[in-house]
């Protein structure tokens, strides 16, 4: 167990230290700089130019930028936007509580409606409501997110003359404000979710019910069929709970579009409005960030499986 | 509309023969500064404002984006106004005059005029702004504007003198808002002051900083010590971002913001019905061009660029983009077509000459035609169906266009490389022809010329152009240059198109001014 | 009735099977289906909504949206199979060499692995678009980086467990060369799970196209591709729904067809 925690924590560790490059590099090969964006269509005397590229450093050789971001990333210091001047981790943190919200709203509701569907589905296996659920959740799984979310915006102005206010507010300013903000796209991204978790205990729930236990005792008429469910019910839950992690991981990825389709300042937009304006600390910083909550959770998953399975332990 | 227009012709007239120095508006008409002035105007009220595009950064000296300059023009001034009808009027200034010889100009500085932060404005800051602006070592993208400065003196309180190494008559009409500011002296002694730019505001505008929040809403408030009596008239502006523009259409009908500005009709063809909503349509001083670099493949031939230029109907480009919401161009913006341009009539390679243009590529060595990269830039709506039927057009003698589509920083980098290759562009002026093509075609140093032209004769002119001041002299300076730019094709202006406000009917008495930024927010009110 | 290959026709599958052969017709013969142009334009008809003339209405400078859907199939469906192909090809193919010789390259191409997956595949496609430039060709590049660890993975572990299994070493003493055993055994075992990776993959990069097709880094125009017309119709919702329900609802029945069959060939091999 401890040989498994060791070779995953060291596997964790040089996947985030080749990201860390990887996010340098890349930022880097996009063509165009701050500079250029800063300078727009003027110029002609190149003094300009040299010394806004001095100012942020970019005249460096890149090993020189590159070990010096490193070496301040490690000590915890992301250092600050070229546009704002604001740290580079208050801005990260600012963004990702907005993430945050709109990810733990999703996860919440779709778990509160994908779970009991699956659960539902799982018990009467192949008749009409087993169809209607599955077809729910392969609409849901198939449908592009960014569409539902464009659909649900013109059906809400359409049908309820209702839009989301854009000026975002967070949720410790005006919480009714905050989530009349947040349920167009929560509302889109708990559509695919819902869906993915329906399926997923679907699954599992008709895998332990044909176990053979439960089908000898139910034929034998031991107990209620229900007293069964409840025991399929309790070993779904431990897969569901690595399963979370995935959706979430999933959540992370996904919000990126929809950010920008709701105009929310989460991490998505901040990464894609960095890499527009070519600001690189806030792209390393954030993608490396990113990365690292891709790789925790990765790792926590791995960890978890390893409790639940005994085989893995050796 | 109608009323807006011909107001702004009889004032353009009225300039013009008034005037033999550069047209300079005097202290007396204060009151047109922002737009016209409403007597029925009350204090109060908040107006939030919806757009498509957020600034990435709000310093008025180095950043050149048009989205910070949109906004920064409330809180920020310089010592003119850009009147769009071409008037440079006093701002910070209340007047201005240059020396017989046009190698110095003195300009008279308004009295009692607070900065943001509370001090009281004096030549020294305005000595200290323009030099930190025009020294190239800080990056601001205006410096080029005022290569022809140097020295600027503070002899008294309220006096500024700028000295000049040769004349430049379009002087004033650079000392207004696009680029730098008037701002407290030593401000920028800590090199972080700019991002500080971002927190609080430092100029002497209507409105002040009070919130930005980037990827988020940007909150402006009323600066209570500003210096024009009764403005502005808002208490609270807020800049809220929006997705696209039918989230937009969408806010506005629900009445979340008061106001937006679209860019193409189409976005406000839902609006139009919607009661309780005003759209309007205003002039522009903002061009579509395809650019056209004169070191690029093909097109360094001339003759190439002429059959490019007579195988587009421009009339037909501007219907597909901007459903016909504009002005077909020659060489000069729509709102300065009446002062400065020449009759399109008279300028060569206008109208669609298929033949003509068949017979100038065999000429150049491409009977069959070629293959060229045409460049879009992402984000910018009216270009994909331009570029589509410009593809169409100019197949009709055999150049087959692929377009390519780019992100703007890439294009920008490519642009400032001067390897654009041909390109749509996208851009606007401050409303003076030194302005406008100083910087675009003037060779090399002391232009960009980023279309790699180098053209002798049409440098010289541009240079004298902003000797001279006579506004007669000056006119036919630029029609002559205007003559040429047609003839060699390093661009091709296309359309100006018209700018769409769309606003509730609770806020009044907005104007759009031609750039497209938000200066009529300073005498706009909400009616309660 | 059976099927070759997947088994008792149920609505379900017969109705993933119809949507798929028609969206084959739509990648193979688009001009059968729709006669209009997908790129002539024509202003004077631009945002008509839906008639007899135009199924699906008209685009802002006069398409035929019926005729870019049909046509679009081939070049979304197109880029999305391609780019899978191609990441197949090479995540596959270094599994099966990581896998069956494991070593320094396998812990080195795990890593590198570990390292794409970690990026969420939205911004990864930012990214790789944003340094290759926007286009097909990029774009199919793009996707394929994104989904090669995956394919890798598969690939790697199905050579690892077969590797371990008698047969293989019963051949290794024969004499059999590592290539043969690679070709004649390890491969015909691991080629199933590609493939049921391909298809479960399929609707996944589907949405990842089309939504950098969605945010302006697809294809340029005038190309038709979904989450290109997407894209330029979001701004046009409110006057034109048109622009923006069909290209989604052909991503969608493109999705769910796609599903089916992944679902029922999983199905088939999990029992076998």
């Amino acid at each position: 167990m401890l040989a498994l925690i060791a070779q995953r924590l060291a596997a964790s560790v040089a996947a985030a230290a080749l990201s860390a490059l990887a996010v340098f590099l890349l930022v880097r090969a996009v063509p165009g700089d701050i500079v250029g964006q800063m300078l727009g269509q003027t110029g002609g005397d190149p003094t300009a130019e040299l010394a806004l590229r001095a100012f942020f450093g970019l005249d460096q050789p890149i090993h020189r930028q590159f070990l010096d971001w490193l070496g301040r990333t490690l000590t915890g210091d992301l250092g600050t936007s070229w546009y704002q001047g604001r740290a580079v981790t208050t801005m990260i943190w600012d963004a990702f509580r907005v993430t945050l919200e709109l990810s733990a709203l999703t996860l919440l509701i779709s778990t509160l409606i994908g779970v009991p569907l699956g659960v539902w589905a799982g018990i009467r296996a192949g008749g009409p409501v087993d169809t209607a659920i599955q077809g729910f959740s392969m609409f849901g799984l198939s449908a592009p997110v960014f569409w539902i979310g464009l659909m649900l915006l013109v059906g809400a102005a359409a049908v309820f003359d209702w839009s989301p206010p854009f000026a975002y507010v967070g949720p410790e300013e005006d919480l009714p404000e905050n989530l009349s903000i947040m349920i167009l796209p929560v509302a889109s991204l708990c559509l695919l979710q819902a869906a993915a978790y329906a399926q997923f205990v679907r699954g599992l729930m008709v895998n332990e019910l044909r176990r053979d236990y439960i089908r000898t005792a139910q034929s034998k008429g031991l107990r209620p069929y229900a007293v069964y469910v409840v025991h399929a019910l309790r070993n779904v839950l431990i897969p569901l709970s690595t399963f979370i992690g995935l959706i979430l991981v999933q959540i992370l990825g996904g919000v990126v579009v929809i950010e920008s389709l709701f105009s929310l300042p989460g991490l998505g937009r901040l990464i894609l409005s960095a890499i527009q304006g070519r600001d690189y600390p806030v792209v390393q910083g954030a993608l490396l960030f990113v990365v690292l909550i891709a790789i925790t959770i990765n790792l926590v998953i791995d960890l978890l499986y390893g409790v639940f399975d005994p085989r893995l332990r050796t | 509309m109608d009323r807006f227009m011909t107001g702004r012709r009889a004032t353009m007239l009225a300039g013009l023969a008034a005037l033999a120095l550069p047209r300079i508006g005097t202290a007396a008409d204060d009151d047109m500064l922002y737009g016209p002035a409403d007597p029925q105007a009350r204090r109060g009220g908040r107006a939030t404002i919806g757009s498509l595009v957020e600034p990435p950064a709000l310093d008025p000296f180095r950043q050149a984006a048009d989205a910070r300059i949109r906004v920064s023009v409330l809180m920020y001034q310089g010592l003119f106004f850009e009147d769009d009808s071409g008037i440079a009027r006093p701002l910070l200034a209340t007047s201005a005059e240059a020396a017989p010889d046009g190698k110095s100009w003195t300009f008279r500085l308004r009295r009692g005029v607070k900065f943001h932060t509370g001090q009281t404005m004096t030549s020294a800051d305005v000595k200290y702004s323009y030099d930190f602006m025009r020294d190239a070592k800080n990056g601001s993208p205006g410096a080029g504007d005022l290569s022809m400065v140097e020295a600027i003196e503070a002899p008294a309180d309220d006096v500024v003198v700028f000295r000049l190494g040769r004349p430049n008559a379009a002087l004033p009409m650079t000392l207004t808002n696009k680029y730098g500011a008037v701002v407290p002296k030593d401000f920028f002694a800590d090199p972080n002051s700019g991002t500080r730019m971002n927190e609080i505001s430092v100029g002497t505008g209507p409105f002040k900083l009070k919130q930005f929040r980037p990827n988020s809403v940007l909150v402006m408030e009323r600066f209570a010590d500003y210096w024009q009596p009764g403005l502005p008239h808002l208490d609270e502006v807020t800049f809220a971002v929006m997705p696209n523009s039918a989230a937009m259409a969408v806010a506005l009908q629900s009445r979340r913001i008061d106001l937006a500005m679209f860019s193409r009709p189409q976005d406000t063809q839902a609006l139009e019905r919607v009661a309780g909503v005003e759209v309007k349509r205003w002039p522009s001083l903002n061009q579509k061009t395809v650019d056209l670099d004169c070191n690029y493949g093909p097109l360094k031939d001339v003759r190439v660029r002429q059959a490019i230029a007579l195988a587009l109907d421009k009339k037909a480009v501007m219907d597909a983009s901007i459903a016909g919401y504009g002005k077909v161009i020659g060489t000069m913006v729509a709102g300065m077509q009446d002062a400065w341009g020449v009759p399109i009539a008279d300028l060569p390679n206008q109208t669609v000459d298929l033949d003509r243009a068949k017979r100038l590529l065999a000429e150049a060595g491409h009977p069959d035609g070629f293959e060229i990269d045409l460049t879009t830039i992402i984000g910018y709506d009216w270009m994909d169906p331009a570029a589509v039927t410009i593809a169409e057009q100019i197949r009709r003698v055999g150049v087959r266009a692929n377009i390519k589509r780019i992100e703007l920083g890439v294009w920008i980098r490519n642009f400032r490389a001067r390897e654009m290759g041909f390109t749509f562009n996208d851009w606007g002026t401050t409303p003076d022809p030194s302005l406008l093509f100083y910087r675009h075609f003037r060779a090399a140093p002391q232009g960009a010329d980023f279309r790699n032209w180098n053209h002798a004769r049409a440098s010289e002119l541009l240079d004298r152009g902003q000797e001279v001041s006579d506004p007669a002299q000056r006119k036919a300076i630029y029609v002559e240059f205007q003559k040429i730019l047609a003839d060699e094709s390093p661009t091709i202006m296309m359309f100006s198109s018209d700018l769409l406000t769309v606003n509730t009917a609770r806020l009044r008495n907005y104007t759009q001014h031609g750039t497209g930024w938000y200066f009529g927010l300073a005498k706009a009110w909400i009616a309660a | 009735m059976i099927l070759p290959g997947l088994g008792r026709l149920t609505p379900g599958l017969a109705f993933g099977l119809v949507i798929l052969a028609t969206l084959a017709l739509m990648v193979a013969v688009p001009g059968w289906i729709a006669w209009q142009s997908p790129i002539a334009i024509d202003p004077s008809r631009a945002l008509q909504a839906p008639s007899a003339a135009h199924w699906f209405g008209t685009d802002d400078v006069g398409r035929d949206v019926f005729a870019r859907v049909v046509y679009g199939a081939r070049v979304t469906l197109g880029l999305v199979a391609g780019s899978l192909l191609i990441a197949a090809l090479i995540g596959g193919g270094l599994g099966l060499i990581a896998g069956s010789t494991g070593g320094i390259a396998d812990l080195t191409l795990g890593r590198l692995a570990d390292m794409v997956q970690t990026f969420p595949p939205i911004i990864a496609g930012v990214v790789l678009t944003g340094i290759l430039g926007p286009g097909a060709g990029n774009l199919i590049l793009a996707l394929a980086v994104v989904y090669i660890p995956t394919f890798f993975r598969i690939a790697r572990s199905g050579a690892v467990a077969e590797a371990a299994r008698p047969y293989v070493e019963a051949g290794r003493a024969a004499g059999s060369s590592e290539p043969a055993i690679l070709l004649r055994h390890i491969l015909p075992n691991v080629l199933p799970l590609v493939v049921l990776q391909y298809v479960i993959l399929f609707p996944l990069a589907l949405q990842i196209e089309a939504a950098l097709g969605f945010l302006g880094l697809g294809v340029a125009p005038p190309t038709p591709d979904w989450g290109a017309i997407l894209e330029q119709g979001k701004n046009f919702i409110l006057v034109a729904w048109w622009l923006s329900l069909w290209p989604g609802l052909f991503l969608l029945l493109s999705a769910i067809s796609v599903t089916i069959l992944g679902r029922v060939l999983k199905a088939r091999w999990d029992d076998a």
